[in-house]
């Protein structure tokens, strides 16, 4: 009885050990980098993302870029022979979520190579717990606390929550508007866009008539508006929930106060244009204008794009042709295929060894070839060259705080859908060139 | 400055309104059942449902008000006849039985988010120029739904003082033991309070969505909190208190929205809770935990 014991037990420390070596995500890839000596193991790509609750679209933005991406780079053959693989981790858009859960990924995730995300509202929380882990990461979070951040493994090829403000305050300059209303929601993602959308109007002197910050999902907003109306603004700069921005419209439509609506990015999506134009109905085209960050062109890397997303339909959520356009999901295909490039260009999978080539293969410079897919990068790569991804996003061009921004375009919606119909571009100079101060 | 008070006056009594309807049917229940049904809000959604279902088929928005209210009704007697019923004949208490409805809500709240896909839908009905009625300036919808929300607190008095089953539902509301021992068949009247509560339910998830123009799988559970406020204030079983307490909430919210800062309307409105009750805690005890549930 005692040896079946002694038997069970040391059974038991057996699977343990063995548990906790594969458990432990950097002793999985790091004593295997170069390619992997002992054989061609997946790799992990964890999507740390908002997929169920309120901000679930999140984790469908990011679904509908990630997923065919990857798809994309196992069809050119995986990462140095690797296949990727990708694991969704739900922040469900609250810290208190967030945290536990990539705790629990750091510890049960084999060969996590990066992770997609976090978004908006986790980022401060799970930002520092992944560069810590040494864990590259592609955050789509627009908080200026990331604006001159030192984390090594931090990157963003997402506009700072300042510069989609500044570009919206110049395509109202543009358009003759002198006297704005801002309307923002008092959710963490609105309140975040909004000191930018202020200083970027301060910087160019032009004036807030009214400022109203919205609380989500009221069965009224009908003193705010006749506030507002009131105030007699030009134009409404705004960001809040969708229903809440459909219920505020809605009734300023009804009391005859509507004027043109300039959204934030986070506004140009599926649920917030849905619910606008029901409330507003015609006169929804007319009216809403959003910047978001767009490419200036057309270029092999949109179509590599498009064709991904259609070769992958079916694994992406429907409707899968909203994430043609959408930029969210664009921006996760371009961290996914530049950190695959930088594996590539590293000979290696080792986070903390391809972190230090992720600029390498995206930023400009002289004597490198421009690429526009995967595939293409890594035949130029075996083909010693040096390379620049030029994304689906339009240029890549990381600062030395990991940050990267292109042009915003200023977008009406398409008469049905949410396909953006393109009116004017804001540049990154013209953007980088307004003195904006007092975002925090 | 006068127009201002105004309007926020007139925009109050319109969001009372609202509040109102949902409010009296809830009072209602409490009062007879003594369940602080929390799943209330899961049932308001579905009453929005069946009217946004019904006009995305074409029918007509004043026939989804009344699918909303049975649809309302069907829900609510299945969960407090068919299901709550069950528990209390089990012994569950009052405390218990508020988490039953609280895991209840929850149930059909992720049920609702699965099956609308997390979707906003537009709910755009009686829509038409705004009205100028001095310096106020308001909508026919606000206007339908204020006199809805007046005609229902006028037909429930009706109801419950020159009726016998209003009359018998007041009676077993103060004392279903004596009103058991006077012959009042008293399963009926309960079997009628869920019918009643939820038809009011119902209709106040639809009123509520022609007001928002939008309905989403939790639009009900967002507006319990000041539901529950109201009938407490109100006190519990009285439909004339949940309609004062809803006036002065959505008066108090609309005038802060109006003079202040609109991000501290809605907890203004709920400290006017907190004010009343310390001045006046019988609103809440009448009703307490040590009270047993009345389900048949």
């Amino acid at each position: 009885m005692k040896a079946v014991q002694l038997k069970a037990a040391a059974l038991v420390g057996a699977v343990a050990l063995a548990v906790s070596a594969c458990g432990s995500t950097n002793s999985g890839t790091s004593t295997n980098g170069g390619g992997g000596s002992s054989g061609k193991y997946p790799l992990t790509v964890a999507g740390v993302i908002a997929i169920t609750g309120a901000s679930d679209f999140e984790g469908q933005n990011q679904a509908g870029g990630i997923l065919p991406a990857i798809y994309a780079i196992n069809k050119a053959g995986g990462v140095l022979g690797h296949k990727l693989v990708y694991k969704g981790v739900d922040t469900r858009a609250d810290p208190a979520d967030a945290l536990p859960a990539v705790q629990q990924m750091l510890a049960t995730t084999s060969h996590l190579v990066m992770v997609a995300g976090p978004g908006s509202n986790s980022a401060p929380t799970i930002v520092p717990v992944l560069n810590a882990a040494r864990i590259p990461m592609t955050a789509v979070a627009g908080e200026s606390a990331f604006d001159q951040t030192t984390d090594k493994y931090f990157w963003r090829l997402f506009p700072p929550d300042a510069a989609n403000g500044v570009a919206m305050a110049l395509w109202a300059k543009q358009k003759g508007f002198t006297r704005v209303a801002t309307v923002f929601g008092t959710d963490t993602g609105s309140q975040g866009d909004k000191p930018g959308v202020i200083a970027g109007l301060q910087a160019l002197h032009i004036q807030v008539v009214f400022n109203i910050n919205l609380t989500p999902d009221q069965p009224t907003y009908l003193s705010s508006v006749h506030r507002l109306m009131a105030a007699h603004p030009q134009v409404v700069m705004t960001e809040s929930d969708a229903a809440t921005a459909g219920t505020f419209f809605g009734e300023l439509k009804q009391l005859g106060g509507l004027v043109p609506i300039i959204g934030t990015e986070a506004t140009f999506t599926a649920p917030w244009i849905t619910a606008v134009r029901g409330a507003l109905g015609s006169s929804f085209q007319r009216t809403f204008t959003s910047l978001i960050t767009s490419p200036s062109a057309t270029t092999p890397a949109v179509t590599a794009y498009e064709q991904a997303v259609t070769a992958d339909k079916s694994q992406v959520p429907k409707p899968w042709q909203s994430y043609l356009n959408n930029p969210f999901s664009i921006t996760y295909w371009d961290g996914m295929v530049v950190m695959a490039l930088a594996m590539v260009a590293a000979h290696s999978v080792v986070p903390s060894v391809f972190d230090n080539y992720v600029t390498q293969v995206s930023n400009p410079g002289p004597g490198k070839v421009k690429v526009y897919t995967y595939a293409q990068g890594v035949r130029e790569l075996a083909a010693g060259k040096h390379i620049q991804y030029f994304g689906a996003s339009g240029l890549i061009d990381f600062n030395r705080y990991h940050n990267s921004f292109g042009n915003e375009e200023a977008v009406a919606s398409a008469a049905s859908g949410s396909q953006p119909v393109a009116l004017g571009t804001i540049t990154a100079k013209q953007i980088e060139a307004v003195p904006v101060t007092g975002v925090p | 400055m006068l127009d201002t008070l105004l309007s926020a006056v007139v925009f109050g009594v319109v969001l009372a309104s609202i509040i109102a309807i949902a409010a009296m049917g809830f009072t209602i229940q409490f009062g007879l059942t003594n369940v602080l049904n929390l799943a209330y809000g899961g049932v308001m959604t579905i009453g929005g449902y069946a009217a946004y279902l019904a006009v995305a088929h074409g029918i007509s928005a004043w026939y989804g008000l009344v699918l909303g209210a049975v649809a309302g009704s069907v829900v609510m007697l299945a969960v407090g006849h068919g299901l709550l019923r069950r528990f209390a004949t089990r012994g569950t208490k009052v405390f218990e039985m508020m988490m039953v409805t609280l895991g209840l809500g929850l149930v059909i709240d992720y049920s609702l988010q699965a099956i609308s896909r997390n979707n906003i839908s537009q709910f755009t009905v009686l829509q038409s120029a705004p009205l100028h009625l001095g310096p106020v300036t308001v909508t026919p919808t606000q206007v339908i739904v204020t006199a809805i929300g007046l005609a229902i607190f006028l037909g429930l008095e009706a109801l419950l003082r020159m009726t016998r089953i209003g009359k018998a539902l007041r009676a077993m509301a103060a004392d279903p033991s004596l009103a058991r021992a006077c012959g009042i068949k008293t399963r009926r009247i309960v079997i009628f309070t869920w019918l009643l509560s939820g038809a009011l339910c119902g209709l106040a998830g639809v009123v509520y969505i022609i007001n928002s123009q939008s309905i989403g799988y939790s639009t009900g559970e967002l507006f319990l909190s000041l539901v529950i406020a109201a009938a407490i204030l109100g006190g519990a079983g009285s439909p004339a208190g949940a309609v004062l307490a809803a006036l002065l909430m959505g008066i108090v919210t609309q005038v802060v929205s109006a003079y202040g800062n609109a991000s501290y309307s809605t907890a203004a409105g709920f400290g006017i809770l907190v004010v009343v009750l310390l001045s006046r805690p019988s609103a809440v005890l009448t009703k307490g935990a040590n009270e047993e549930l009345a389900l048949s």
